[in-house]
């Protein structure tokens, strides 16, 4: 750096408080030892600066310092709702079950896959711990905040959707029949919590999936149309909807949710 | 190869560890100091507050004439290095621990005021803070700059005191509006009036 | 960067509400039609329980929508920056329990979207300021009640807002730690407009500069604490002259009976 250093005696005079420096010296003296350790170093140590060493000095005795911060932890809770981790968690387990008990049952009457059957709604619960005021404590604050909003939510479920999407795929269920349900049910969600609470969303969702395709497909003994090629252009129609629906009423996630 | 993997990575140990032992604290930086001061060093800690403590007595007593009020916004800020120095080690990378130790204590600074001003001053006009860089403030960033030039020099001596103190607050020490009034013990609504005058004083100064 | 000047947007109020009315529910309006203006300073808002208290500040804190009337915070920014200036504190404080309080201050430094240089500083402050600097990297599951409420405060102030907002900050603080509160209101209100609802009358007459006294959703008064102590005679109940103002007021000839 090619900085005019002060002069011995303009840096004594700064020292001393003297209030007669001209002022674009004084701010050139004073923005110059921010950066200056040379220059600082030529000021004399303050009586008051010794003073207070001494009485820091023993205290750093039994001061405890924090410990080693944890960065990544940091950048977790950018992506995951703090609440989510038990819930993924969980989900993760589910579909481990899940895969257990078809491996278990090859005897599977019609070839219905449980997998298959739980992968839609799979993802609903990690969104529903993501955002609402049932399952996470810190929901009203959060909502008060800058940064809640859309963009938040969406991060939430992003970081949902990476943990349950590969989870899923590792089942080696067949990708195209799953994974745009398991898309519309996670839009869907977010679409009616808009309206009436993300938790409640989740909740009529999966009671929706359960009564509408579950039970049908468990008494029948025969895998739900829901997953036939022919039913794709209903998923995607679904999902689209979601995705309008989010887009139209995005303010929502700003403020309380419906539910109270 | 997974024993090169093994070895690269003992080495890699191996060099933190010669990094971490190697060099007194005399010889260290001050960003390397709160590294240090952060594991616990009590030297480093000692060595930082002796490089340090001068300047930033001398930069608080300029803002404050109660000795003890400088001494406990001194004694405050260390601890709080002492205390949370992983922290601050984290987030002074690329900027100088410097500036961010006077931030500390000039906040610090800024709250011994407030504990002192109680209800001295009654409730006027607020002002909103400023949200978004103007572009006039270019020409401040010029006046903060390591050398000021002779036409910001000339355009600074000519600035009435009162609007130099509040530029000072602002621009030099960083502090925003709200802390400004307190720390000059005048209304947000002077303190912002003064900020735009002495701007366009600046501007018509340098133009 | 350093702050900035920029060209001002002058404001009389921090606060200011004209005819507010907020629904909670289907029917029932909480706050009903009150018109009232806050500045700088300790802002005690009383009122019995269901007054509309907690329905006020969350709309100051702008999480409910107002179902009429303007509400103007801080001369009407823009929802974003202005909850940049907020700090608030609701009634039932929820927090992580895995956290420690450091880290849980951070995050909500986070979601205040501080930039990220301020943090580290902000936050040691923040929970110095709130007397927890030795408790700093405790997990919150491990702390009592009033120490989880002083986290709450110290969330609160991280972002040195313009607008605090309180909803019963001293519940669960004992007499020791509500003096200290107390200080800190008063400190925080030299330069913050601080709204803080308690139904602890003696925190009004010790920390505030001014009450709004709420009951049904409607504004009853808001004077100073001198002129509430003046509203009430010997013959309303209460221990302090403020405790008699607040019931004389409340027990008004419109509402008798009701408290």
């Amino acid at each position: 750096m090619t900085a005019h250093h002060p002069g011995e005696q303009l840096l004594r005079r700064y020292a001393r408080g003297d209030d007669d420096i001209a002022a674009d010296q004084l701010w050139a003296v004073e923005s110059h030892l921010e950066t200056c350790a040379p220059c600082r170093g030529r000021l004399v140590p303050d009586p008051i600066a010794e003073t207070v060493w001494a009485d820091l000095a023993p205290l750093l005795e039994h001061t405890p310092q924090m410990p080693s911060a944890r960065p990544w932890r940091r950048r977790l809770t950018a992506w995951v709702s703090p609440t989510a981790g038990p819930w993924l968690a969980m989900i993760l387990v589910v579909v481990f079950v899940a895969v257990l008990l078809d491996r278990l049952s090859k005897v599977a009457p019609g070839g219905i896959s449980l997998v298959l059957l739980i992968a839609p709604v799979l993802p609903v619960l990690g969104v529903a711990a993501s955002w609402g005021r049932t399952l996470d404590p810190v929901y009203e604050l959060t909502a008060s905040t800058p940064r809640a909003g859309l963009p938040l939510v969406l991060r939430r479920t992003a970081a949902v959707l990476a943990v349950v999407v590969p989870g899923l795929f590792a089942t080696g269920a067949s990708l195209t029949q799953w994974l745009l349900p398991c898309l519309a049910f996670t839009a869907g969600t977010l679409a009616l919590g808009g309206l009436i609470g993300v938790t409640r969303a989740a909740i009529a969702l999966v009671a929706l999936w359960a009564a509408a395709i579950v039970a049908p497909a468990v008494a029948l003994s025969r895998s739900p149309g829901a997953f036939d090629p022919a039913a794709t252009p209903v998923w995607a129609a679904a999902l689209a909807l979601g995705l309008l629906v989010i887009a139209l009423r995005r303010t929502a996630f700003t403020r309380l949710g419906a539910n109270r | 190869m997974p024993q090169l993997i093994e070895n690269l990575g003992s080495a890699v140990v191996v060099l933190r560890r010669v990094r971490a032992i190697r060099g007194e604290p005399a010889d260290l930086d001050e960003e390397h100091l709160v590294r240090r001061v952060a594991r616990g060093d009590r030297a480093a800690f000692e060595e930082l507050y002796r490089r340090t403590s001068p300047w930033l007595t001398v930069r608080l007593r300029r803002r404050c004439s109660d000795d003890q009020v400088v001494a406990e916004v001194l004694q405050e800020t260390y601890l709080a290095v002492w205390r949370a120095a992983d922290a601050f080690a984290g987030s002074a990378t690329g900027g100088s621990a410097v500036g961010w130790l006077w931030t500390i204590a000039a906040r610090r600074l800024i709250d011994a005021f407030r504990r002192r001003a109680h209800h001295a001053q009654p409730p006027t006009a607020g002002v909103a803070e400023p949200i978004a860089r103007a572009a006039e403030d270019e020409v401040l960033d010029r006046v903060v700059g390591d050398e000021v030039g002779d036409e910001v020099g000339d355009a600074l001596r000519t600035l009435a005191p009162e609007l130099r103190q509040v530029l000072q607050a602002m621009v030099l020490d960083g502090f925003s509006v709200r802390e400004t009034s307190v720390l000059l013990g005048v209304p947000e609504g002077t303190v912002k009036t003064r900020a735009r005058r002495a701007r366009i004083a600046m501007r018509e100064a340098l133009s | 960067m350093r702050n900035t000047v920029t060209a001002p947007t002058t404001y009389a109020w921090e606060i200011e509400a004209r005819d507010l009315r907020v629904r909670v529910g289907r029917r029932r309006m909480a706050v009903d039609d009150v018109t009232l203006t806050m500045g700088r300073g300790v802002h005690g808002l009383l009122g019995p329980n269901g007054a509309g208290k907690t329905t006020l500040i969350r709309a100051l804190a702008t999480v409910l929508r107002p179902t009429s009337g303007t509400l103007t915070l801080l001369g009407g920014l823009e929802l974003r920056e202005l909850r940049r200036r907020i700090g608030y504190l609701p009634q039932d404080f929820g927090y992580y329990r895995r956290f420690t309080v450091r880290e849980f201050v951070e995050y909500m430094a986070w979601l205040k979207e501080m930039p990220g240089r301020d943090v580290p500083s902000a936050v040691q402050r923040a929970i110095e300021r709130v007397g927890l600097a030795d408790r700093a990297d405790d997990r919150l599951k491990t702390l009592s009640g009033g120490m989880l409420r002083r986290v709450g405060i110290a969330q609160a102030i991280v972002n040195d807002p313009a607008v605090l907002l309180l909803d019963e900050p001293t519940a669960g603080l004992d007499p020791a730690q509500r003096l200290r509160f107390r200080d800190l209101l008063t400190e925080l209100g030299t330069d913050t407009c601080v709204v803080v609802s308690t139904h602890l009358v003696e925190d009004v007459a010790a920390a505030c500069t001014d009450v709004v006294l709420l009951a049904d959703g409607k504004l009853v008064f808001q004077g100073t604490p001198t002129q509430l102590a003046a509203a009430g005679t010997a013959e309303h109940a209460g221990d302090s002259p403020i405790e008699r103002g607040y019931t004389a007021l409340l027990a008004g000839p419109k509402r008798h009976g009701s408290w």
